[in-house]
């Protein structure tokens, strides 16, 4: 009787540590996933991420490090502007996923920016 | 399908008499599936009927179609991968994965590289194993191994009704293309062959294990025989699992080119996920067999894993959760859903409803034993899992009660690390814990470990390490490895000291005995291998997750840039031109080493660009080149990683590897009768 006593206290001590680190772990850490719109709509003052696609207007400069370009999620647009090394897929027509926050000048200032990662999943039907 | 065949559009440049074959072949492939569907079917139900009347013709005949239809899906496969080697675009699925300039074995690979083809497989994969998993499955009673094919039919048929209603690799195309749309170049690499194929075996070989504990449950047995009778297999999906976690990462941390191995992204964490289910399950069922204690912890933890197994291939292929990989967002969605609640269902009633019966015999485990560090381990993975869980459908939870809200791996790290330090903890100390109860003994072989823990952690601070979670990282990293590595010399030990006592006599003999002892305890000393292997591994991890160095630069040809001790120079850059793709070169000089990242443009692709890193790797750190661009004053921009220790997560995971082998192979007793005699010991009055 007394182990299973002690094991029920193992057990709730473990449940009430796993949930203390997710309680602390995901407020300090946890963004907002965002639409353009929203982004626009809202002004959210601490970090999201941001879905949209890429736009024709990328200007690279810095040997390619530093990166400006429009994302846009078909109702609304917004600058971002990037410093690092860009996923291989980057170029105008793919969506992305900035990390940062939006500037008071209005431009997002991402920290990361990810691409959606083409999988074996996901060919395009062929159509013709 | 076959109706929207059009024959006047294809190629012309093609025979016409072949022009009937790929016909011939697409309904050849959807006639096997179509009947290895009726077979799984009728085994499902006829199993199920003659466990109950424990008619033992019946049970046969059930068995039989089981086995039936495994050969029909072996059948539908080797349609579909002639269809991809001779260029079949007629089919779809042909034409969607594949393109004339495809090398062969990718074109071979892309059996299991598309959704439809990659349920196939699993399809495949199951039949296979599950009738391998059936064939000595008589010796656990009829009624067992009836009900043991039902379950294992039933699911084999749930993925034939995908494959047949909603995804079918042998749909054709109203006009037949002359060329494929090709495989993306990030998937044209040597990890596309080994690596999905490797997780999807482990995903589908769990299938067993689950499959005959729930027919232990529903017979109402509650014995280890199905413990026994599944060891290897669930065994094999857990080193299917490691090999194909490490192999992502190695394929991520080789192709990617963004310095890293791991991500915390959903695709990743529902493949870690029931690898932690797998690995806690393997080391409880041991309490069961060894103390015939926590079983219906075992069935409930089996049930996790499988039900953790669905639930990762359901988030993968629905595009429910937000990645960095997209998935098509297809019809099977729904039925995965469908799929994992009537699993979870089946599972929690069974559960209920026989709990009653699993009471466990005698006391429970003192909290300090063998056994208590095991339920313990146990505890701790099923928080990690807990965690990694939360992470995971945080954005799915948050999307449905108001604005969606993802974590990042800050997330990952601070909630799930001091688990798995504390996890480190429990292994360093776990395997010198004698059953029942430590003592003395206990205490005295602690001061190994420690003693390598309070050595590494003074070289630590005497080296000005000062980041507290590192302080207590890596001294565990070694007090685990430690604990391995005085397991092994213990034998040796015995060996050593019969050497003294014959002073002068030593011989084969004494090494013959130890190296004797290790072949008869080969499960044990095989699987300390897999721990050993293990921490080297999280060496690896720990050591490039705290001391990773990063720099972006812009050089000018000829000039240098100094990092971590590391002296890099800037040559030059040039372009080359190769069969399917052109690189941009840029020359780096390490030493007296050249380092050529380069950036390759694959023109039939719309001009997708591709990044090939550069990497040298050496024991101690990898140097992880990244070419960012050519700007136009001929400077060119890289991003440079210092990576320590990376190595040892490659190695570390073949030493696993290893020990699950080495645990296993030529294991002569059968496994039920090892689980009967366990059980005569360890229950004598039950």
């Amino acid at each position: 009787m007394i182990a299973s006593l002690k094991w029920g206290m193992v057990g709730v001590v473990v449940a009430a540590c796993v949930g203390y680190l997710v309680y602390s772990a995901s407020g300090g850490s946890s963004e907002y996933y965002v639409t353009v719109s929203e982004l626009r709509a809202h002004r959210p003052s601490g970090d999201v991420r941001v879905a949209g696609v890429v736009q024709t207007d990328v200007q690279r400069s810095e040997g390619g490090l530093h990166v400006r370009f429009t994302e846009n999620d078909g109702t609304a647009v917004v600058l971002v502007d990037y410093r690092g090394t860009l996923p291989d897929i980057f170029r105008p027509g793919i969506t992305v996923v900035a990390e940062g926050r939006l500037g008071a000048d209005g431009v997002f200032h991402a920290r990361n920016v990810l691409a959606k990662c083409p999988s074996r999943f996901s060919t395009a039907p062929y159509t013709q | 399908m076959p109706a929207t065949f059009s024959p006047n559009a294809r190629r012309g440049s093609r025979p016409r008499l072949i022009h009937s074959e790929p016909v011939i072949l697409a309904f050849l492939g959807a006639g096997a599936l179509l009947a290895g569907l009726v077979m799984a079917g009728f085994s499902a139900l006829l199993s199920f009927w003659a466990g109950w009347r424990e008619d033992g013709v019946m049970v046969q005949v059930g068995r039989r179609a089981f086995y039936a239809s495994a050969v029909m899906i072996f059948l539908a496969s080797v349609v579909l991968e002639t269809a991809l080697l001779t260029h079949d675009f007629s089919l779809a699925y042909v034409t969607e994965h594949t393109d004339l300039s495809t090398p062969t074995a990718l074109v071979a690979a892309a059996f299991y590289g598309g959704q439809e083809g990659s349920l196939l497989y699993w399809a495949l994969l199951l039949g296979v194993l599950g009738s391998a998993s059936l064939v000595a499955s008589a010796t656990l009673g009829r009624r067992l191994a009836a009900y043991a094919a039902g379950v294992m039919a039933s699911i084999l048929s749930f993925f034939l009704v995908v494959l047949v209603l909603v995804a079918s690799p042998f749909d054709i195309l109203a006009i037949t293309p002359p060329d494929g749309l090709g495989l993306n170049p990030v998937l044209r690499d040597g990890g596309m062959l080994i690596h999905p194929p490797v997780v999807l075996a482990g995903f589908a070989s769990f299938a067993i294990p689950f499959s005959f504990a729930a027919a232990a449950l529903l017979a109402g047995r509650s014995d280890a025989a199905w413990i026994a009778h599944t060891r290897r297999f669930a065994l094999m999906a857990w080193g299917l699992q490691s090999a194909g976690l490490v192999l992502g990462m190695w394929w991520a941390y080789h192709v990617l080119g963004w310095g890293g191995y791991w991500g915390w992204d959903p695709v990743e964490n529902v493949a870690l996920m029931p690898w932690l289910a797998t690995t806690a399950y393997l080391h409880s069922s041991q309490v069961q067999e060894r103390r015939g204690r926590l079983q219906a912890w075992n069935f409930g933890l089996v049930m996790v894993a499988f039900l953790l197994v669905v639930f990762g291939t359901f988030i993968v292929r629905s595009g429910v959760v937000p990645s960095v990989h997209t998935f098509a967002v297809s019809a099977i969605g729904p039925w995965f859903f469908a799929f994992l609640l009537l699993c979870a269902v089946f599972s929690a009633g069974l559960l209920t409803l026989r709990a009653g019966g699993l009471a466990s015999v005698g006391e429970p485990a003192p909290v300090v034993s063998r056994e208590g560090a095991l339920v313990l381990q146990n505890l701790l993975l099923m928080g990690v899992i807990a965690i990694v869980l939360w992470g995971t459908i945080l954005p799915l939870v948050s999307g449905m009660l108001g604005q969606e809200r993802v974590v990042g791996v800050d997330y990952y790290q601070r909630a799930a690390g001091p688990l798995f330090l504390v996890i480190l903890t429990v292994m360093a100390a776990g395997p010198l814990l004698p059953w029942r109860h430590a003592g003395a003994p206990f205490l005295r072989a602690m001061r190994w470990p420690l003693a390598a823990a309070l050595v590494v952690l003074a070289g630590l601070l005497s080296g000005g390490v000062r980041s507290v979670p590192a302080l207590v990282a890596m001294p565990l990293v070694t007090a685990v490895g430690a604990t391995c590595i005085f397991e092994y010399g213990r034998p040796l030990a015995k060996v050593w000291r019969a050497r003294r006592t014959r002073a002068g006599r030593i011989t084969g003999a004494g090494w013959a005995r130890a190296s004797n002892l290790f072949v008869k305890n080969r499960r044990r000393y095989g699987a300390y291998l897999a721990h050993l292997g293990l921490v080297v591994l999280v060496a690896g991890v720990a050591a490039s997750h705290f001391w990773q160095q990063e720099k972006d630069v812009a050089l000018q040809p000829g000039q240098s840039v100094f990092i971590a001790g590391y002296t890099l120079t800037y040559v030059g850059a040039e372009e080359r031109q190769l069969a399917d793709h052109s690189e941009l070169v840029a020359a780096m000089r390490l030493g007296g080493r050249t380092l050529e990242p380069a950036r390759a443009t694959y023109a039939g692709l719309g001009g997708q660009s591709l990044t090939h890193v550069a990497i040298t790797s050496s024991p101690v750190a990898d140097v992880y080149v990244v070419l960012a661009g050519i700007g136009t004053d001929g400077s060119a921009s890289f991003r440079i990683f210092i990576n320590p220790l990376v190595s040892w997560i490659w190695t570390g995971g073949a030493i696993l590897i290893l020990g699950v082998l080495a645990g296993n192979l030529g294991e002569r007793r059968p496994a039920v009768q090892l689980a009967a005699a366990s059980l005569r010991r360890t229950v004598p009055a039950a």
